[in-house]
């Protein structure tokens, strides 16, 4: 921690008494943040506030608001087929995806924290994690639509070799989801990775080499003192894999388009769909409502963690 | 041994694809590449993508510093609900105000540009904390000294504190470059012709396109085009990036 505050009279730039220069000092400051913070009450404060407001609206089929509608959008949206099957489908990709890819998450880390600079392919191990991170996740989606394409991708050609394949794991409902959840662990678990170190990084080393030399296999020390130093930080990243999980959105596009049978539609798909294909803007704005305050929740939740953590505002 | 395995699992899924584009019959080749280069105008993508990420960065950094500068040396009435107003942005992701930002965008006549797609993200919450948290750092005294040798407010902001938040500029930027030049779902709402389509875009049409006219080698290829130029790109500076990815967050 940094001590930053001012300490003293000394620590003051000199002439900050008299009235006017502090006036003029005000202005100046007001200026300068005026710009940044018009834009934040544009492009942040209206939508959010606009968001909550037009979901109790009746909209025709361009969006224009047509008449208070109270909770009628709601009760659309409810009554829409798709509504709890997307419901449902989110909900069992979003805690399968989180709960996997933070294991994942911090068997890598247990695994990369072994791992020294110079090792021989250490290099090699890293671009390998780390390249799914900083690669967009429609091209993840791709190599993975090409990998797993029945007849040409290289699953299918394994399991023909042992005698099954010509199966369309993005054919069938079960599968399809189970390869969406896959391709999450894939992409964000190494991410995640990069903060559980960044937490095992701040275990002082030699209570490290204390707790090795008293339990030398280390499983128990692990659980019982450094999983427990390590919370904060996996509390932060099993916030930011639920948020990212549901928000997730570019795979559905071009791996299934929430098919088959609708089995992958998630809900900023789905949300994509009510407006634009369905042009429903009763209903979608409904949906707007209900998930940004979810979302904002975890991003709120995941800041809060992560200030108690020790990074401060 | 259980790292190399580690290693081919995460590896396999790229270097599949990689080898499908450059290796046909026997032999290495860049037919699939250039092919598929002329099916799409990657270029054009390639360009918009930058005009957008970089400007974004700038946009961004400028606004960052600034604000973040005022908030970390200047007491000023109203501070609290300043500062409260930024980490709304932080809150409040894009994509749970997505159809508001639409009609907004809509509204400005500024669809289908690269002005509409950046206006949402132009100011980032992200960039005023980390430039403030660089610049609480700076000593005091630095700036007394600066000031007795006659520099303005610009001057000592310009010669003492913008050098000293080089490295939280950096960081910023591999977090605001990653995170924009991955964004789909807004660029794709915006968008309807390629003039100012970036590169996720532009590569899911494709994707869509040859999936289903099982045109399996051009997917590939496309998918490699986009992901060989990142490849190279974190292969030279591995280190930096993923240092910089965690400390974006320490502010």
């Amino acid at each position: 921690m940094q001590v930053t505050v001012g300490m003293g009279p000394r620590s003051r730039p000199a002439g900050e008494s008299g009235l006017g220069w502090v006036r003029g000092r005000l202005l100046w400051v007001y200026a300068v943040l005026a710009v940044p913070l018009a834009w934040v009450l544009a492009f942040v404060a209206w939508p959010s506030f606009s968001t909550l407001w037009q979901s109790l609206w009746a909209l025709d089929a361009v969006g224009r608001p047509t008449g208070f509608a109270g909770l009628g959008n709601f009760r659309a949206l409810f009554a829409q087929p798709l509504f709890s099957e997307v419901t449902l489908n989110t909900v069992t990709y979003a805690v399968a995806a989180t709960g996997l890819s933070v294991a994942a998450a911090l068997g890598l880390a247990v695994v990369l924290a072994r791992v020294r600079r110079d090792q021989v392919g250490a290099r090699g191990l890293l671009i390998a994690l780390f390249s799914p991170t900083v690669m967009p996740a429609i091209a993840a989606a791709n190599l993975w639509l090409y990998f797993l394409a029945p007849r040409i991708g290289v699953v299918d050609w394994l399991l023909r070799a042992l005698g099954s394949g010509g199966e369309n794991w993005l054919g069938q409902p079960g599968s399809a989801l189970a390869v969406l959840v896959a391709l999450f662990v894939w992409k964000y678990a190494p991410y995640f990775t990069l903060f559980l170190l960044a937490g095992m990084q701040a275990i002082p080393p030699n209570l490290r080499d204390a707790l090795r030399l008293d339990d030398p296999r280390g499983f128990s020390a692990w659980r019982r003192v450094l999983l427990p130093l390590l919370a904060p930080m996996l509390l932060f990243v099993t916030v930011l894999a639920l948020l990212y999980a549901v928000e997730t959105v570019d795979p559905v596009y071009v791996m299934t388009q929430g098919g088959p049978n609708n089995a992958t539609d998630l809900v900023m798909y789905y949300l994509y769909q009510l407006g634009f294909e369905f042009f429903a803007w009763g209903p979608a704005a409904a949906l707007s409502a209900l998930l940004m305050t979810v979302l904002s929740t975890l991003s709120g939740l995941s800041l809060i963690v992560l200030e108690r953590k020790a990074f401060h505002w | 041994m259980a790292l190399a395995m580690v290693g081919a699992v995460w590896a396999f899924p790229t270097a599949w694809v990689l080898f499908a584009t450059f290796w046909h019959a026997g032999h290495f080749t860049v037919a699939n590449l250039s092919e598929t280069w002329a099916a799409a105008p990657f270029g054009r993508y390639a360009l918009n993508t930058a005009v957008i990420v970089g400007g974004l960065f700038v946009v961004q950094a400028v606004f960052g510093a600034v604000a973040g500068f005022v908030l970390a040396r200047y007491p000023f009435p109203g501070k609290g609900v300043v500062t409260a107003l930024f980490l709304l942005q932080v809150v409040v992701p894009v994509y749970a105000v997505l159809i508001q930002e639409y009609r907004i965008v809509e509204g400005l006549h500024l669809l289908n540009t690269k002005v509409g797609i950046m206006l949402p993200y132009a100011v980032s919450g992200i960039a005023v904390l980390t430039y403030r948290q660089a610049f609480r750092a700076v000593p005091r005294e630095l700036e007394e000294a600066a000031r007795l040798d006659g520099y303005g407010t610009f001057g000592v902001f310009r010669h003492v504190y913008l050098p000293r938040a080089l490295p939280a500029t950096l960081a910023f930027a591999v977090v605001s470059v990653t995170y924009h030049w991955t964004d789909f779902l807004w660029p794709l709402m915006v968008t309807d012709s390629d003039s100012a389509r970036p590169i996720a875009v532009g590569l899911a049409m494709l994707a869509q396109a040859s999936e289903a006219g099982l045109q399996w080698r051009v997917l590939a290829a496309a998918t490699a085009v986009v992901v060989v130029p990142v490849l190279a790109l974190f292969a030279a500076f591995h280190r930096r990036i993923l240092a910089a990815l965690t400390t974006g967050l320490d502010w």
